[in-house]
C-alpha cells in the first residue's frame, strides 16, 4: 500500500511513483487506477520508461473482478453507472476533415458512379445492363444500381443544370456535382457508424472498452479516407452491412448474419471472396446439429441437418437474390459479363501487393539478369526443360520485344518472359485450395472467434492468389482482422503488419503530390493510435512464452521502414521534374510499392495462418 | 529559484480547464502515464493533416490575372531573390509585387526559392514563371509544404514549449497542458490565413512566440534576438516591440539591484547584433546604405492611406461618419493616427515596465498590438492575427472567463476575415474551420445532451461527474457580458444570413463588409478594455492567476 507519492497531477513531474494494484480504498490511487492497464504492473518514471511484468494468474482473476468494478463504478447517488462509448466525437471530427478533402483530386470512380446515376435515374430497368454511352458501365449488382437510383432521387435543380444526370461519353461537371457526390458518400457512411456503435452497445461490459477500439479504428480507417473521400467509392456504406452481417454472427443471429451478407452480396460482388467461409459456418452453425449424433447407419446422417433451418435459410437467401435480379430475370447472360468480366490481365498496371507482384518482379529480375549473364540461364536449363523457361536466350530476347512492341496498355494482359505463364484456372484453383484450408477448422469449432478467423484468411486468399485483385479488397482483410485481433496479443503483429502494408499499398491510389502530405499523415497517425490502442487493449495470450519476439521485432522494423521507402519514393517522384534521368525509373517506384506491401502481407498471412491452425490456446472460448 | 519552486508547492494545482470537451475526450485514453509522451505527437500530426486538408482549396488571387494574389508575391518573390543581385531585390520592378517585407523574408524566400527550383525550373524562372499555374497543382502543393515545413520549425515547437513551460509551472495535469496545445495550434485565423489565403505568418509570430518563452526562461539576450529576427521577418511583430521593450528595460531596472548594467547591456548589444546582422548583406553585397534604405522604405508604405480594403478598426468604422481623406491631409492623418495608437498602448508599456512579470506579458502583447490593430495607420484585417497571437496563448489559462474571452476574440476575429476569405474562394474552409475550432474546446458540448440520445452523449466518463454534469460552453460567470457575447454572437449568424439572403441596396453595395467591421471593431474594443482591467488586477499577482 505505497500511496505516498499518488498526489493527483504530480505524477507528471517525475516522482518515481508506485501504484498497489490493489488498493482500491484511496481514491488518488483509484484516480491513477483507472488510467493504468491494470493487467501491468507499472513502475512510471517522468521519462516514460516502463516495465511489465506479467502477473500470476490469482492476481489477474483479481483484476479482472476490479475491472469490471471499474466498469460498473457506483455513482454517489447509488446507481450503477455506465461507461459511454460513443462514435458521435469521431463522426464530427472525421466529418470536418472530409469536407475540407471536397476540393481534392477525384478519381475516375467519380465519373464513374455520376454515370451510373444518371443510368438509373434516366432509363427504363431493363435497359440499364445494355447502357455503354460512357466506357463506365453498370457492372455492380443491381442493389448497388436500386441505390444509385435511390440516390438520384435526391439530386437538386442546382445539380441536375450542372450536368450531373447527363448520359454522355464523358461527364461534363462543377463543383455542385462534385459537392453532391461528396455528400451522398459522407451520409451513407452514417451507416456505418450506426452498425458499429450497435456493435459497442450490445458488447459485454468488459469488453466494451476493446469493442471501442476496434470500432473507432474501423470508421477512422484510412482506408476509407483514401478509398472514398478522396478516390470515391462508397465502401464505408457497403462494409456497413457486412459488419452488420459480423455483429450478427457474434451475437448468434445466423439468420440475420446471412441476410446482410446476402444484401451485401448484391450489392457488390466482391463479397464474393468471403463466401465459402460464410457458407460453412452458417452450415455448421445453424444447419447442422452433431449434439445427438450416433452413427448407426448412414440413415442417421439425414438427420444431421436440421431440414426445417436448412430450408428457411435457403428460402431467404435465396429470396434476397430473388428480390435483386428478378427485374434482370432475362438478361441474366448480360447481366453476368458485365459483373464477371474474364478478359481483364492477371495484375493491374499498378501490381497490386499480392503474390503475384512477386512472381512479376521475380520474372523481371530473371529477365535481366540472363540477359547480362547468359551462364545463369545456361546453368538453370540444365534442371529445368524448355516449356517451363524459355529454351535459349535468343527466345528470351523475342519475348521482350513482342511484350515491349505488343501495344501496351491496350491489351491488359500480362505477359511473363521467363517464368510459365499463369492461366486464370490456375488462380482459381489456389484461392480455392487455401480458402478451404481455412474454412475446415471452422466446420470443426463453428465459434465466433474461427468464424472472423477464416473469414480473414478467406479474405486474404483471395486477394494474394486471385485474378486481376484490386489493391482496395484489402479493405476486405483488414476490416475483418480488426475483430480478430482483440482476442490476442499474439496476434498483433500479423494484424501490424497487414494494415500498414495494407494501407500503405493504396497510397498509389492517390498519385497526385498534393495528396501526399494528407495520406501518408493520416495512415502514419492512424497506425500510431491503433497499433498503440490494439497493444493496450488486446488480452494477453494465454501462452505468453509461445511468443517469437524476433519476429515481432522483425515486423516492426519491417514498418518502420515502409515510411522511409514512401518518403523516398516520393523525394525520387519530385525530383524526376529536373532530373531527366529520374524519370525512367518511374515504374520502379510502383514497382518497390508493390513488393515491398506484398511482402508485409505475406508474411502476415503466413502469421495468422499458423496461429489459426497450430495453436490451440487462442481459440479456446 | 529555490523561492520560486516553494511558491508552486503552496499552490494548489489548478483545476482542468477544457472539462468535458471533445479535445478532453479524445486525449483522455492517452491520460496514463505511460501513453503521455505520444500525445503531443498526435496533436501536432492532426493539426497538420487538417492544415493540408485546407491547402487543398484555393488561394488568393487563384486564377485571377494580371496581378494574382499573396499567393503570387510571395512565388515572385522566391523567384526575384534567387534571380537576381541583392542589390536589385528592393528595386526590381516595384509595379509587380515588389518586394516589401524586411530583408529576414527575403532571405527565407531565397532558400525556399533555391529548393523550390532544384525540383521544377519553371516554377521560378525569371520574368517567365508569373501567375504560373501548373495543372497537377504542383507549384501550390510545394508552396503550400514550404509554410507547412516553416511552421513545423517556427511555430509549434514554440506553441508546445509555452504551454508546457506554463502548465508546468501552474501544477497543471499533463493532459491539460495538452489541450491547452491543441486549441492553440487550432486557432482557425491563423491556419485559413497561413494556409487557405497564404502567408508565412506562423514564421513571424513563431519567432516571437520564442522570444517570449526565452522570457519565460529568463535568457534575455536571445529574447531580444528573437524578437529582432520577428521584426527582421515582418514589420508586423513591430506591434509588440512596446511591450518588449518595456519588459526588457523593466527587468534590467528592477531586479534584484537597482539597476543590472549588464544585462541591460547584453540586451542591447544583441538586439544591435541580429540588426546588423539581418541588414549586414544588404549593405555589404547590396551597394550600400541606398539598399538599406530603399528596403526601410519599401516597409514603411507611408504613402499609402489610412487603411486600405475594409478592416475592423477605428478608423474604418469612424470613417462611415467622419470622411477622414477630405477633412485632413494624409501627414496629419499620420500624426493623429501615432497620438491615438501611443494613447492606447502607453497604460500597457508603463504597467509592464513597474511590474514586468511573466503572467502579465500576455496581456500586455495583446493590449499593445490591439491599440496598433485598432487605431494605427495602414492596417490590413490579416493584422488582427498580431494580437489573436498572445490572445490565443492565454488558452494556458485555467480561468474561465479568460479562456470565454479568448475563445470569443478568436470566433470574433475569425469573423472579421471573412470578407477576405470570401473573395480567396474558402468558404467551406472558414466554415468547417469555424465550427471545428469551437467544437474541439467544448463550444457546442452544451448541444449534445439536449440532443443526442444518451448512448451516444460522448465521452468516456470522467469519473468524479455525474450524469447530469452539464457541459458549459466558454461564457463568462458575469451576466452582463454574457449577453454581450451571445448577442455578439447573434448578430455575426445575422450577417452571415443577411449577406446570404438579402442583396445589398445598390446605394450601399458594401453593406455587409461595414456591418461586419462595425461588430468587429465593437467587439475588439470590448476585448482590449476587459483586457486593460485585467492587466490592472493582475499587476500584483502570481502566475497561478494566469
Amino acid at each position: 500500500m505505497l500511496n505516498n507519492g499518488c498526489k493527483r497531477g504530480r505524477y507528471a513531474e517525475g516522482e518515481l511513483l508506485k501504484v498497489d494494484l490493489n488498493c482500491c480504498s484511496c481514491s488518488v490511487c483509484e484516480f491513477i487506477m483507472s488510467d493504468i492497464d491494470t493487467k501491468e504492473k507499472l513502475t512510471l518514471e517522468d521519462d516514460g520508461s516502463e516495465f511489465e511484468v506479467a502477473v500470476g494468474k490469482q492476481q489477474q482473476q483479481e483484476h479482472k473482478q476490479q475491472q469490471e468494478l471499474r466498469m460498473n463504478r457506483k455513482s454517489k447517488n447509488g446507481e450503477v453507472k455506465e461507461r459511454k462509448y460513443s462514435l458521435w466525437n469521431f463522426w464530427l471530427s472525421s466529418l470536418c476533415l472530409k469536407l475540407l478533402l471536397f476540393p481534392d483530386y477525384y478519381s475516375t470512380d467519380f465519373d464513374v458512379h455520376r454515370n451510373w446515376m444518371a443510368i438509373t435515374n434516366a432509363l427504363p430497368i431493363s435497359k440499364w445492363y445494355f447502357e455503354n454511352t460512357s466506357q463506365w458501365t453498370l457492372d455492380y449488382p443491381p442493389f448497388f444500381a436500386y441505390f444509385e437510383w435511390f440516390l438520384s432521387q435526391f439530386v437538386p435543380k442546382i445539380v441536375r443544370d450542372d450536368g450531373c444526370l447527363d448520359i454522355v461519353e464523358v461527364g461534363q461537371f462543377g463543383w455542385p456535382t462534385v459537392v453532391f457526390q461528396r455528400l451522398t458518400v459522407i451520409i451513407s457512411e452514417i451507416c456505418l457508424f450506426a452498425v458499429l456503435q450497435y456493435y459497442i452497445n450490445t458488447s459485454n461490459l468488459n469488453e466494451r472498452t476493446q469493442s471501442f477500439v476496434v470500432a473507432s479504428s474501423i470508421v477512422l480507417s484510412p482506408g476509407f479516407l483514401i478509398v472514398d473521400h478522396i478516390h470515391f467509392q462508397y465502401n464505408a456504406f457497403l462494409f456497413s452491412i457486412l459488419i452488420a452481417s459480423i455483429v450478427a454472427a457474434k451475437q448468434k443471429k445466423y439468420i440475420a448474419c446471412a441476410v446482410f451478407y446476402t444484401i451485401a452480396l448484391c450489392f457488390k460482388h466482391i463479397f464474393l471472396y468471403l463466401a465459402p467461409c460464410y457458407f460453412v459456418f452458417l452450415l455448421r452453425a445453424y444447419v447442422l446439429n452433431f449434439k445427438d449424433f450416433k452413427f448407426k447407419s448412414y440413415k442417421d446422417l439425414i438427420f444431421i441437418v436440421q431440414w426445417r433451418r436448412l430450408l428457411k435459410l435457403g428460402s431467404i437467401v435465396l429470396g434476397i437474390f430473388g428480390i435483386c435480379f428478378a427485374p434482370f430475370i432475362f438478361q441474366m447472360p448480360q447481366v453476368l459479363s458485365r459483373l464477371f468480366p474474364f478478359s481483364r490481365g492477371l495484375t493491374h498496371a499498378y501490381w497490386a501487393p499480392n503474390f503475384w507482384a512477386i512472381y512479376s518482379f521475380l520474372d523481371k529480375i530473371l529477365a535481366v539478369v540472363m540477359l547480362k549473364f547468359p551462364y545463369v540461364h545456361r546453368f538453370i536449363s540444365k534442371f529445368i526443360s524448355s516449356p517451363l523457361i524459355p529454351s535459349s536466350i535468343a527466345e528470351i530476347k523475342l519475348r521482350m520485344e513482342e511484350n515491349n512492341n505488343g501495344s501496351k496498355g491496350l491489351v491488359e494482359d500480362v505477359f511473363f518472359v521467363i517464368l510459365p505463364q499463369i492461366q486464370p484456372k490456375l488462380t482459381f484453383l489456389l484461392t480455392l485450395f487455401y480458402q478451404i484450408l481455412a474454412v475446415i477448422p471452422v466446420l470443426f469449432n463453428p465459434s465466433f472467434k474461427r468464424f472472423i478467423g477464416s473469414l480473414t484468411l478467406c479474405g486474404l486468399a483471395s486477394y494474394l492468389f486471385g485474378w486481376h485483385v484490386h489493391e482496395k479488397a484489402i479493405l476486405l482483410v483488414i476490416i475483418p482482422f480488426s475483430f480478430l485481433v482483440v482476442c490476442d496479443r499474439r496476434l498483433l503483429s500479423s494484424f501490424m503488419l497487414v494494415a500498414s502494408a495494407g494501407y500503405v499499398s493504396l497510397f498509389p491510389l492517390l498519385y497526385e503530390n498534393q495528396d501526399f502530405l494528407v495520406k501518408s499523415l493520416y495512415t502514419f497517425v492512424w497506425c500510431i493510435v491503433y497499433f498503440f490502442a490494439f497493444r493496450k487493449t488486446t488480452q494477453y495470450s494465454t501462452s505468453i512464452q509461445r511468443r517469437i519476439f524476433f519476429l515481432d521485432r522483425l515486423a516492426m522494423i519491417y514498418i518502420s521502414s515502409l515510411l522511409v521507402m514512401v518518403w523516398s519514393i516520393e523525394t525520387l517522384d519530385l525530383l524526376k521534374i529536373n532530373h531527366q534521368f529520374l524519370a525512367r525509373f518511374e515504374f520502379l517506384g510502383l514497382m518497390t510499392y508493390s513488393v515491398y506491401c506484398s511482402v508485409g502481407i505475406i508474411s502476415s498471412w503466413i502469421g495468422l495462418s499458423w496461429l489459426y491452425n497450430f495453436d490451440e490456446p487462442l481459440w479456446l472460448s | 529559484m529555490a523561492s520560486k519552486k516553494k511558491i508552486s508547492r503552496i499552490n494548489k494545482p489548478v483545476e482542468e480547464s477544457f472539462f468535458a470537451s471533445p479535445l478532453y475526450d479524445f486525449l483522455s485514453p492517452f491520460r496514463p502515464v505511460s501513453n503521455q509522451w505520444l500525445t503531443e505527437y498526435i496533436i501536432v500530426i492532426f493539426a497538420l493533416i487538417v492544415r493540408c486538408a485546407i491547402g487543398l482549396g484555393s488561394y488568393s488571387g487563384m486564377g485571377n490575372p494580371p496581378m494574382f494574389g499573396d499567393f503570387e508575391a510571395q512565388r515572385h518573390w522566391m523567384e526575384i531573390t534567387q534571380h537576381l543581385p541583392i542589390s536589385k531585390w528592393y528595386f526590381f520592378d516595384l509595379e509587380y509585387w515588389g518586394l516589401d517585407y524586411p530583408p529576414l523574408t527575403a532571405y527565407h524566400s531565397y532558400v525556399l526559392g533555391v529548393i523550390g527550383s532544384f525540383l521544377n525550373k519553371s516554377w521560378f524562372a525569371l520574368n517567365d514563371s508569373r501567375g504560373y499555374e501548373s495543372e497537377n497543382n504542383d507549384l501550390k502543393t510545394y508552396m503550400r509544404t514550404t509554410v507547412i515545413i516553416s511552421e513545423i520549425i517556427f511555430y509549434i515547437p514554440g506553441v508546445i514549449y509555452f504551454t508546457k513551460w506554463v502548465g508546468r509551472h501552474r501544477q497543471q495535469s499533463l493532459i491539460g497542458q495538452y489541450i491547452a496545445a491543441a486549441a492553440i495550434l487550432f486557432q482557425p485565423s491563423l491556419m485559413l490565413i497561413d494556409h487557405g489565403h497564404f502567408q508565412y505568418n506562423s514564421v513571424m509570430l513563431g519567432l516571437t512566440v520564442y522570444a517570449i518563452n526565452n522570457l519565460l526562461d529568463e535568457f534575455y539576450a536571445p529574447a531580444a534576438m528573437c524578437f529582432v529576427l520577428s521584426i527582421c521577418f515582418k514589420q508586423m511583430a513591430l506591434y509588440y516591440a512596446p511591450i518588449f521593450f518595456g519588459y526588457l528595460l523593466g527587468r534590467s531596472l528592477f531586479s534584484r539591484k537597482f539597476f543590472n548594467i549588464s544585462r541591460f547591456l547584453s540586451i542591447a548589444i544583441s538586439t544591435v547584433f541580429a540588426f546588423f546582422s539581418m541588414y549586414a548583406p544588404l549593405y555589404v553585397f547590396g551597394g550600400g546604405l541606398r539598399n538599406v534604405i530603399q528596403s526601410v522604405h519599401r516597409i514603411f508604405p507611408f504613402a499609402r492611406g489610412l487603411f486600405e480594403d475594409k478592416v475592423a478598426n477605428f478608423w474604418c468604422v469612424t470613417n462611415i461618419f467622419i470622411k477622414y481623406k477630405i477633412l485632413y491631409t494624409q501627414k496629419e492623418l499620420q500624426l493623429y493616427s501615432l497620438i491615438a495608437t501611443v494613447v492606447g498602448f502607453l497604460p500597457a508599456v508603463v504597467t509592464i515596465l513597474f511590474y514586468p512579470k511573466k503572467h502579465l506579458l500576455p496581456y500586455a502583447l495583446a493590449a499593445c498590438s490591439m491599440s496598433f490593430y485598432l487605431f494605427s495607420f495602414q492596417v490590413h484585417e490579416k493584422t488582427i492575427l498580431v494580437p489573436l497571437l498572445p490572445i490565443t496563448l492565454l488558452y494556458t489559462s485555467t480561468d474561465w472567463n479568460v479562456l470565454s474571452f479568448v475563445s470569443w476574440v478568436n470566433n470574433v476575429g475569425l469573423f472579421t476575415l471573412w470578407p477576405l476569405l470570401k473573395k480567396d474562394g474558402l468558404t467551406l474552409q472558414y466554415g468547417v474551420c469555424f465550427f471545428l475550432s469551437n467544437w474541439l474546446i467544448g463550444n457546442f458540448s452544451f448541444i449534445t445532451p439536449k440532443f443526442l440520445p444518451k448512448m451516444l452523449t460522448p465521452g468516456p466518463p470522467v469519473q468524479n461527474t455525474e450524469d447530469t454534469y452539464h457541459r458549459r460552453s466558454l461564457l463568462p460567470h458575469n451576466i452582463l457580458w454574457k449577453i454581450i457575447i451571445v448577442s455578439s454572437y447573434i448578430v455575426m449568424l445575422l450577417i452571415h444570413l443577411g449577406e446570404i439572403f438579402v442583396s445589398p441596396p445598390p446605394e450601399y453595395p458594401d453593406i455587409w463588409v461595414l456591418m461586419n467591421c462595425c461588430l468587429g471593431f465593437g467587439c475588439f474594443v470590448l476585448f482590449w478594455l476587459w483586457n486593460y482591467y485585467k492587466i490592472f488586477t493582475l499587476a500584483n499577482k502570481t502566475l497561478q492567476y494566469l
